[in-house]
C-alpha cells in the first residue's frame, strides 16, 4: 500500500487541485482573489516530464477546471496549455536559490498569461456590450492573481517536486 | 425695653412676609410667561431615574414588530391578489429551498457559490437564490446533489432590476469586482447615490421586489447611457446559508 501510495503520488495530488479550486480559502487571498492554484502543480510536472506531457496535463487541467467554473463560453484551457509547454522547457537547477526564485517568477509569469487569456476571452464575448466596464477590475484580478502566485510557489512547487522526484 | 423689642420684631417679621410675597408673585409670573418650562425642566431631572427601561422598551419594540409584520403579510397578500389579477409572477413561502454554501468564490474572474441542494431536492436552473440582504444570484447548473449560483457581481452575470424613486428599469451588470453596474440606456434618469435598488416588478425571470442593493456612486453620464455602481445588500462572502426560491419561468 505504502509502495502504492509512493508511486502515485504525484497522480493523488492531482485529485486535489478542483477541490483546492473549490475550497477557495479567503483568508489566502487579496482582495478576494486567490493564487492560481493549477500552476503550482503544473510547474514541476512539466520541468520533469518535458513539454509534451506538460501539454496534456494542462489540458487536463483545463477540462477540470472549466467544468468546476462557471463561465459560459470561458476557458482556462489555452493558458494552461502553453504554461506547461513553456515549463517543460525548463531544466531543474542545482542552485537551490535560484531555483525556488526561478519557481515564484515562472508562476508568477504564467498566472499573468493565463488572467490574461480569460481577460481576452471576456473582450471577445462581451465585445458588443459593457466590456469597458471589465477594464480596472480585470487589472486589478490579474495583479493580485500574479502576485499571490508568485509568493507562493517557491514553497508549493519545491515540495511538490521533491514528491514527484521521488515517485517518478 | 421688652415692648420695643417685641414691636421691632413685629415689624421685620411683617417686611420679611412682604418680601418672600413679593418673590413668590415675580416667581408666579416668570411661571406664567415662560408657559411653565421651569417646571417642565424640572420634573425632567427628578424623574429621569423613573424613566421606562430596556424592559418597557423590548415589549414596545416587539409590539412594533409584530404590528409590522402583520401589515407587511397584509400587503403581500394583497399584493400577491393583484399580481395574480395581472397574470404576473407570485411567490410564496412554500416555493423556497434552504441550502447551505459548501463552496464560496466571491473573488477574481469566477464569482460563484455552491449549494448542498441539486435537482434531487427540486432546484432548477435559472431559480433566484436570496441570502441576508437580499437577492445573491440565480442558479447556473445542478447535478444531483448540489447547484452553482452565479453571482450578480460576476462578469457573466446580468439581472434587470428597477429603481422605485424613479421608476426607471435599469441593466444590471457584474464587472468581476463587489460593485456590480447598473446601466440606463438614457443619460437623462434622476438617479442619486442611495437610491434603492430592487429587482423588477415586470420580470419574467426574478421575483418582483426582492431587494437588490443600494446606489453608491454615480459614473459620468455619457451621451447614449448613464452608468452607477451599486452596493448589493446580500454579502455572498458572509453568508453560509441561503434561500432559493422556486419560480416557474
Amino acid at each position: 500500500m505504502d509502495q502504492f501510495l509512493k508511486k502515485n503520488l504525484s497522480i493523488i495530488s492531482f485529485i486535489f487541485i478542483p477541490i483546492l479550486f473549490l475550497w477557495h480559502p479567503n483568508w489566502l487571498g487579496i482582495m478576494g482573489t486567490q493564487p492560481y492554484w493549477p500552476l503550482f502543480w503544473l510547474l514541476p510536472w512539466s520541468m520533469i516530464y518535458g513539454s509534451i506531457n506538460g501539454l496534456m496535463v494542462g489540458l487536463f487541467l483545463g477540462i477540470i477546471l472549466d467544468s468546476l467554473s462557471i463561465g459560459g463560453g470561458f476557458t482556462h484551457i489555452p493558458g494552461l496549455i502553453l504554461c506547461g509547454i513553456w515549463f517543460g522547457r525548463f531544466r531543474i537547477s542545482d542552485n537551490n536559490f535560484v531555483e525556488h526564485f526561478r519557481y515564484g517568477l515562472l508562476c508568477a509569469i504564467g498566472s499573468f498569461l493565463c488572467g490574461s487569456f480569460y481577460y481576452f476571452q471576456f473582450l471577445i464575448q462581451d465585445f458588443q456590450n459593457n466590456q469597458f466596464l471589465l477594464f480596472i477590475p480585470s487589472i486589478k484580478n490579474v495583479l493580485a492573481q500574479v502576485f499571490l502566485t508568485g509568493l507562493f510557489a517557491p514553497f508549493l512547487c519545491s515540495q511538490l517536486l521533491g514528491v514527484f522526484k521521488r515517485s517518478k | 425695653m421688652l415692648n420695643i423689642r417685641r414691636i421691632y420684631n413685629g415689624r421685620w417679621r411683617h417686611n420679611k412676609q412682604k418680601g418672600i410675597l413679593f418673590i413668590f408673585l415675580l416667581f408666579l409670573v416668570f411661571v406664567r410667561f415662560s408657559k411653565g418650562s421651569f417646571y417642565k425642566d424640572f420634573y425632567y431631572y427628578i424623574s429621569k431615574p423613573f424613566w421606562p427601561g430596556q424592559f418597557q422598551r423590548d415589549v414596545i419594540r416587539t409590539s412594533l414588530d409584530q404590528e409590522l409584520l402583520i401589515k407587511s403579510k397584509q400587503l403581500e397578500n394583497d399584493n400577491n391578489r393583484l399580481r395574480e389579477l395581472l397574470s404576473l409572477q407570485r411567490l410564496s413561502d412554500s416555493d423556497t429551498i434552504s441550502a447551505a454554501v459548501i463552496s464560496r468564490k466571491n473573488g477574481s474572474w469566477w464569482r460563484q457559490i455552491i449549494l448542498n441542494k441539486g435537482s434531487k431536492d427540486g432546484v432548477e436552473v435559472g431559480s433566484p437564490v436570496i441570502g441576508p440582504g437580499g437577492l445573491l444570484g440565480r442558479v447556473k447548473n445542478t447535478s444531483f446533489l448540489t447547484s452553482t449560483v452565479i453571482l450578480l457581481n460576476s462578469p457573466e452575470s446580468k439581472v434587470g432590476v428597477w429603481i422605485d424613486r424613479v421608476q426607471t428599469h435599469g441593466l444590471m451588470v457584474g464587472t468581476g469586482n463587489d460593485y456590480p453596474k447598473l446601466m440606463f440606456y438614457t443619460k437623462d434618469v434622476d438617479v442619486k447615490v442611495g437610491d434603492f435598488v430592487s429587482s423588477s416588478p415586470a420580470s419574467t425571470l426574478l421575483p418582483p421586489n426582492i431587494p437588490v442593493g443600494i446606489i453608491q456612486s454615480v459614473d459620468a453620464k455619457s451621451n447614449s447611457n448613464t452608468t452607477v455602481n451599486v452596493l448589493l445588500l446580500g454579502k455572498p462572502q458572509a453568508i453560509d446559508w441561503v434561500q432559493i426560491l422556486k419560480v416557474e419561468i
